[in-house]
């Protein structure tokens, strides 16, 4: 379609088109980000030990405090943070063990990404200060900062409620829907830290 | 009696020669590390002031809302972490640029460490899914969490104050004492960020 001034306009099929995606694509992110509960709709087949039907991102977790920082080498090449809610937070800072019901640790992950900006100060820096070019590009190898969301799991601590799998509930959401899980495979991984109410992390001071 | 006695005039001496050691040893390691972490080590001898300039380490930084995560390659190897207050947090997710006045974000390093938990956890994992011991090797090589602090670096707006610095105030602690630092050098070094404010980090959805 052609206007008079020569500019075309969207065929209105391809622009619904766009715009449900883009609602889609905003919506899930958006929620996501807010931390907005989002029902358990997204029946992924995944057969027995699927998320249930209460799932949810915790409300306001993006603004939770820090418990600490980690990274996962190749082939996950992930860098993440884990936040906790007030009563893990406080948990954490008191090195109370075991947690107390309610609480709450959301672990974030990213892709690592090279950062052009970043690089190239960090090159200039080490550069003057004496660092040759094999030091440059490995300290440059080794140098990531935060890319595109990967995932985020969910520890949700209640001794009754969850006391078959150590009182914890394990839940992990990609772009804000909930992923199906065995919750018996999250524990089996988490069992070796038992001495530590099944929490590698600890508190980054 | 005589012989602990005897003992206790000994060891001052091989006490100071010990202390004196591990200092120039953790002086030349930790300078360099400094260095290329966006201060320039021996900012005294470079006619530096404090890095108290009016940036002073803000109460309560800790609990802030988590801006992103990064980490540096070797010889730094550190893992970190920026949180924002409540003003450049706001700032950074609704993308205003330049930053408002009052605008705090903290930079928090860490060294990275390797914590064995985690690292047989993981391996157990990549192992059931069919990893060879020399990919494991390399996952885990890769794979870190934060350990010891290494410094904490702040970054104040206030675009009168500080107008002739891109109207940011810079300062780092290291437990929790300021640095010498030079405002003008980090100044420079964050130029390349100037279509941002100066600012190279993202916020992390």
């Amino acid at each position: 379609m052609r206007q008079p001034d020569g500019k075309s306009l969207p065929n209105a099929a391809a622009f619904i088109v766009l715009a449900v995606g883009f609602g889609i694509a905003l919506n899930s992110r958006l929620l996501g980000l807010l931390g907005v509960p989002i029902p358990w709709f997204a029946s992924s087949g995944g057969g027995g030990g699927g998320a249930p039907a209460d799932v949810a991102l915790p409300g306001g977790y993006r603004g939770w405090t820090l418990i600490s920082v980690a990274a996962v080498g190749s082939p996950t090449n992930d860098i993440r943070a884990k936040l906790g809610n007030e009563v893990a937070i406080e948990d954490f800072q008191q090195n109370r063990l075991p947690y107390r019901d309610g609480a709450i640790i959301v672990r974030l992950a990213w892709h690592q990404v090279q950062d052009q900006q970043t690089a190239d100060a960090l090159a200039m820096q080490a550069r003057s200060l004496g660092l040759d070019e094999n030091g440059i590009a490995k300290l440059l190898s080794g140098t990531a900062v935060a890319g595109e969301p990967l995932n985020i799991q969910v520890m949700v601590k209640d001794a009754n409620k969850y006391a078959s799998t150590g009182g914890w509930r394990w839940e992990q959401f990609t772009n804000g829907r909930p992923d199906p899980i065995m919750q018996t495979t999250c524990f089996a991984c988490h069992a070796p830290a038992k001495a530590t109410d099944l929490v590698f992390t600890h508190y980054a001071h | 009696m005589a012989r602990f006695e005897r003992t206790n005039m000994v060891w001052p001496g091989a006490l100071t020669v010990v202390v004196v050691t591990i200092a120039a040893a953790t002086f030349t390691l930790f300078g360099y590390r400094l260095a290329l972490l966006g201060t320039p080590a021996l900012a005294s001898e470079q006619g530096g002031v404090a890095s108290t300039d009016g940036v002073g380490l803000p109460q309560g930084y800790r609990d802030w809302p988590l801006i992103s995560v990064a980490a540096v390659g070797s010889p730094v190897n550190d893992v970190r972490a920026k949180l924002g207050n409540d003003i450049a947090i706001a700032d950074f997710r609704r993308g205003t640029i330049p930053y408002r006045d009052g605008a705090i974000i903290a930079r928090l390093a860490w060294h990275q460490s390797h914590d064995q938990q985690t690292g047989d956890a993981i391996g157990v994992q990549a192992r059931a899914l069919g990893l060879n011991e020399e990919a494991i090797a390399k996952l885990l090589s890769g794979t870190s969490v934060a350990g010891a602090p290494i410094n904490v670096q702040i970054m104040v707006k206030d675009s009168k104050k500080f107008a002739s610095t891109g109207g940011w105030g810079f300062a780092q602690f290291t437990n929790g004492k300021p640095d010498s630092i030079v405002q003008t050098s980090c100044f420079s070094c964050h130029a390349p960020a100037k279509a941002v404010d100066f600012v190279f980090t993202r916020y992390a959805p």
